[in-house]
């Protein structure tokens, strides 16, 4: 019957479609072959510009970009001009893989940026060890990337679980009046909020302040009301939050003012450190005032080149020096650690970079100075806690260190 | 513990009438066009977006802004209608017209993307963060607001389709459309209607969903769809009022669960969920259907 | 026309393809390629396995990552407890179908009770259960992730290749399992029971054993699948293992190439899931290539209803029917002939 011969052509079809999958897949793209000492160097990197992560991945992209821009406008590396290739993973790991193994085969770049978000640098730090590429990127902090063992990985950031460090250490130093008697622990399900909260949980108890609430939501909520109600009506003196972005935070906050709750110190795993966002979305700087948030690094920071690096992303980029997101200063890190290793080892290998950079030097970044472990964890990284004062956002903690001013505490009431 | 159980009960049922705003259209369509819209998820954050771009450019209070995007919202849905459900013809209608209704929320997305970036954005009003004192509880003013509105929408809707003229004709055309056909009905016209209609109640859940929400993105709209669809198919094909039920319970149920297992209320609620629907598969409010549904 | 040929088309047709996607790694080494090949054929696996349960029995489900996660975090347990590695691994593929076929029993004896929409939302319940249990019990690893050991000592420029041909082999064997389905009584049953499940069990057809069956075993067939990708990926995170848009995604594939056809799955996953990939290669703006990928969708369901595999099959047959009535030979076939009843009626003939 007819309809034989016409699946019989369809499946020619298939085959055809499976042949230019192979030729698209093949030769799609600009290849550049990048040898020679004028060639520019190639850079490769997949980011989440669309998806879940896309607030963050772009964020990242600009980074990149604005470090790529500074670098060439001051000669290149080595004299070789930087190109950045920056493709799409839409926040999914097999679009990852396919779009590092597509960078290093088919573009043949020279070396490879990390992506946003633990999740997707854990797939994608194993290609590029695969084909010996180092893979030094800014957002893949959580216990499961390090557990990969992988020689070719480096995480400029702070790893996540030590971010509320200087908090604990803060609270722990107050005197027994002051000390908050009681805490919650509201935490996201989420790899990035949950580790850094039970651990200030564990030291806290231990410093003797009662937990009154501990229970872990699921990330993807549309309603928080229930949740901070039931942290509210236990009226704890210290909210710890595990949230992961503005919105968690800023329906907490709005739960609370309708409870006509306020705590004597409120601090938030992210959310608060994403400058205006966070302050428009909550209702204004006499809302945020008091709330705190822990980061490696804040728009004010005191280092030359974080300074230098705010004003170029204000003046491309538009907003307010504040409104920088601390996912810019890890991206441009990472170009700066980069820069740095492709200048000591005299080129783009691999095997060389890695090992310069496993050898204990210590390098310079926007957010301070970098030195990894044979993890390819960042041992100087830092961590502080901030906090907006009367709709500035400032550093607090650790109390006296180079930059921190007085801390507010008690948390001012909603509004003031 | 009696007050937190209190306290829950009272944040789900307000928290279900906002669910139920959002769900409303959806409920509409399916009744009426045995359409499942999956793009309902985005056109949820369309319907915020719009509130947000006449309250942060042109200072509009997000309730007198209802006024505008309501309409609007209403000739959009209008419009993807008669362009991309309307040609859909044959025996896979059904399942093509819920990839159409998919793809059309790829592109709204895709849209809201460029438009907006993936930026977190929030409304803003005096009466987000504010509450009223009854009965020893503080109840949120947007969540009453929400929960107001969508009796509101409920009951327009109803008074609609079973008070005029024009909701008798929905409602033949529902019932059997060849026979609505004869006597002269133009079905497609009602249908597209009725899908504007559906889309113009969604502009009042996005606006509520926008200002409860403590902010949004263009991807925001996958976490709310199937939430919208387990309201639906468990308030039963049609039922509008049966989905502020059904809200209710979704809500109410994860809200008690909330006091013990956080984690685990989401899951509760898709338990109870299949255990119900296995029991009544029309849904709690579904009329039994002619023939095996 | 003469028949003696036609039954051997088909299967011939299908043995070349199979020998083109054979040597495929072969003629293009490049690792991009033949990531490429990963991805599409555990697509057309998992359509096809779909479509044997979905296509052919009428209940759409959107919970087939259920058995797809299954079988991923059996292999990532199985993996990490009984210290497999390298291509021992690939011994487990089977077990992890076993595993989601074993889950498919009790799910399919709750599901398959209920119909059309309520169906597709009880399986939308499962899958959120499963992600959140995922993401809740510590077995998985919960909310932070595990990983699997890939293998490490495999030569980077064929590295992709044992997975291409593992791949390969659960593919064709799906396809292989759909045809022979397809010709038997089973399939018989099973498309008795989409067209008219009341009247079919008025004749006596057996409903839930027959799509409990087949739920099951395009769940092994799954499950396989989704161990397969794990191990490629070398992670799991219940968010990424069960994915809402990846059910979305299969649908869509069976959609386009033609539902309860058998080369409609194969043709929709290996045009779509290499086009996906190849847009987001391109470098284009974020938003772009997602507008333009619903906006050629819209276009294809539009002119394509019923999918590119039975409007295609419509448009030639109403075509060559044209043409022979320009011949004179034979009398004008109805241009809405249906190629699905013609093969039917043709199955039914040679399965008798």
């Amino acid at each position: 019957m007819r309809s034989y011969s016409h699946r019989s052509r369809y499946l020619a079809l298939g085959t055809c479609a499976l042949l230019v999958t192979g030729l698209t897949a093949a030769c799609g793209g600009s290849s550049g072959k990048s040898s020679g000492s004028s060639a520019p160097i190639l850079i490769g990197t997949s980011l989440s510009l669309t998806g879940d992560f896309s607030t963050d991945g772009q964020a990242f992209e600009r980074g990149y970009k604005l470090w790529e821009s500074d670098v060439n406008a001051a000669g290149g590396i080595n004299g070789r001009k930087v190109k950045l290739i920056i493709l799409n993973d839409n926040s999914s790991p097999t679009q990852v893989d396919t779009n590092y193994t597509d960078l290093i085969t088919v573009k043949h770049v020279n070396l490879t940026f990390g992506p946003f978000s633990s999740l997707l640098t854990a797939p994608a730090a194993v290609v590029a060890h695969r084909y010996g590429f180092a893979f030094i990127e800014g957002a893949g902090g959580s216990p499961l990337v390090f557990s990969e063992k992988l020689p070719n990985v480096f995480d400029v950031a702070l790893p996540v679980a030590n971010e509320l460090d200087p908090f604990v250490n803060w609270v722990k130093s107050l005197s027994a009046g002051q000390k908050p008697a009681t805490a919650a622990y509201p935490m996201a399900n989420d790899p990035f909020a949950t580790p850094q909260v039970q651990l200030a949980q564990s030291e806290l108890q231990s410093a003797g302040v009662s937990t009154v609430y501990s229970k872990i939501f699921p990330e993807e909520t549309p309603d928080y009301l229930p949740n901070a109600d039931l942290v509210a009506a236990k009226k704890p003196q210290a909210v710890i939050l595990g949230s992961t972005n503005v919105p968690t935070v800023a329906s907490f906050m709005h739960g609370f003012q309708q409870q006509h709750f306020n705590p004597k110190v409120f601090i938030a795993a992210a959310g608060p450190d994403q400058g205006q966002a966070f302050v428009s979305a909550v209702g204004g700087a006499g809302n945020a005032n008091g709330m705190m948030v822990p980061n490696a690094w804040y728009p004010g920071y005191p280092n030359a080149t974080s300074q230098k690096m705010v004003q170029e992303y204000v003046s491309k980029y538009g907003g307010s020096a504040s409104g920088v997101n601390a996912d810019v200063a890890e991206a441009y890190s990472v170009g700066e650690v980069t820069a740095q290793a492709v200048k000591a080892t005299g080129g783009t290998v691999g095997s060389k970079i890695i090992a310069y950079l496993h050898s204990g030097v210590t390098l310079s970044s926007v957010e301070g100075p970098v030195t990894f472990n044979s993890l390819g964890e960042n041992l100087k990284a830092a961590a502080f806690i901030f906090q907006w004062q009367n709709g500035k956002f400032v550093q607090v903690l650790p109390l006296g260190a180079q930059g921190s001013v007085p801390i507010i505490y008690p948390k001012p009431n909603w509004g003031g | 513990m009696g007050s937190q159980i209190a306290q829950a009960i009272a944040a789900g049922i307000l928290g279900g009438g906002v669910y139920a705003l959002m769900a409303a259209g959806l409920t509409l369509v399916f009744g009426v066009l045995d359409i499942i819209n999956v793009a309902q998820g985005i056109l949820v954050v369309l319907g915020a977006y719009l509130s947000y771009v006449l309250s942060v450019h042109l200072h509009i209070d997000l309730l007198l802004g209802l006024l505008i995007t309501v309409p609007a919202m209403f000739v959009i849905g209008v419009v993807i209608y008669w362009l991309f459900i309307r040609p859909l013809r044959g025996a896979e209608r059904t399942s093509m017209t819920l990839l159409a209704c998919f793809a059309v929320a790829l592109i709204i997305e895709g849209v809201l993307y460029r438009e907006f970036g993936s930026n977190y954005v929030s409304l803003k009003a005096s009466y987000i963060s504010s509450s009223v004192h009854v009965l020893g509880f503080y109840l949120p003013d947007i969540y009453l607001i929400g929960f107001a509105l969508a009796v509101v929408a409920i009951g327009a809707l109803y008074l609609v389709l079973y008070r005029t003229t024009f909701g008798r004709t929905i409602r033949a055309t529902m019932q059997n459309q060849t026979a609505a056909r004869l006597i002269g009905i133009d079905v497609n016209r009602v249908a597209a209607l009725t899908f504007g209609i559906g889309t113009a109640v969604t502009a009042i859940g996005g606006m509520v969903y926008g200002a409860i929400s403590g902010g949004f993105t263009p991807n925001s709209g996958y976490d709310l769809i199937s939430r919208l669809l387990a309201i639906v198919i468990l308030a039963g094909m049609g039922s509008i009022g049966g989905a502020l039920v059904a809200a209710v319970f979704m809500t109410t149920a994860e809200a008690l669960v909330d006091i013990w297992q956080p984690d685990w209320s989401v899951a509760v609620f898709y338990l109870a969920l299949v255990i119900i629907l296995t029991i009544r598969p029309t849904g709690l409010f579904g009329r039994r259907a002619a023939r095996a549904q | 026309m003469p028949d003696r040929l036609t039954p051997l088309l088909r299967p011939g047709g299908a043995l070349v393809v199979l020998a083109v996607i054979a040597v495929f790694p072969l003629v293009f080494t490049n690792p991009t390629a033949t990531n490429f090949g990963v991805v599409t054929l555990i697509f057309v696996a998992v359509c096809s396995a779909w479509n044997l349960f979905s296509g052919f029995s009428g209940y759409l489900s959107l919970g087939h990552a259920v058995f797809y996660g299954t079988g991923a975090y059996f292999l990532v347990v199985a993996a990490n407890d009984w210290h497999v590695s390298g291509s021992a691994v690939f011994l487990l593929l089977p077990l992890a179908g076993i595993v989601a076929a074993i889950i498919a029993v009790p799910l399919g004896l709750v599901a398959l009770r209920v119909r059309r929409h309520t169906f597709v939302v009880i399986t939308i319940a499962f899958f959120f259960i499963a992600q959140l249990s995922a993401s809740n019990l510590g077995v998985t690893g919960g909310s932070s992730g595990a990983i699997v050991p890939v293998p490490g000592n495999w030569s980077p420029a064929t590295y992709n290749n044992p997975f291409y041909y593992m791949a390969l082999i659960i593919a064709a064997a799906t396809v292989a399992l759909c045809w022979q389905v397809r010709r038997s009584r089973f399939g018989l049953q099973l498309r008795a029971i989409r067209d008219d499940e009341d009247r079919a069990a008025g004749l006596g057809v057996r409903a839930m054993p027959v799509k409990l069956t087949a739920l099951v075993i395009s769940a092994f067939i799954t499950g396989m699948a989704g161990a397969l990708w794990v191990y490629f990926i070398g992670e799991a995170f219940p968010q990424f293992v069960f994915d809402p848009l990846f059910d979305l995604a299969v649908v869509l594939m069976a959609f386009f190439g033609g539902l309860g056809t058998i080369a409609g799955p194969v043709l929709g996953a290996l045009i779509l899931e290499p086009t996906q990939l190849w847009l987001n290669l391109q470098q284009s703006n974020e938003y772009e290539s997602q507008i333009l990928f619903g906006a050629l969708f819209l276009v294809v369901i539009l002119f394509l209803p019923r999918g590119v595999l039975p409007t295609g099959a419509e448009y030639a047959s109403a075509l060559r029917a044209r043409l022979l009535r320009r011949r004179g030979d034979q009398p004008a076939v109805p241009a809405q002939a249906d190629a699905q009843t013609q093969a039917d009626a043709q199955a039914a003939g040679s399965a008798s």
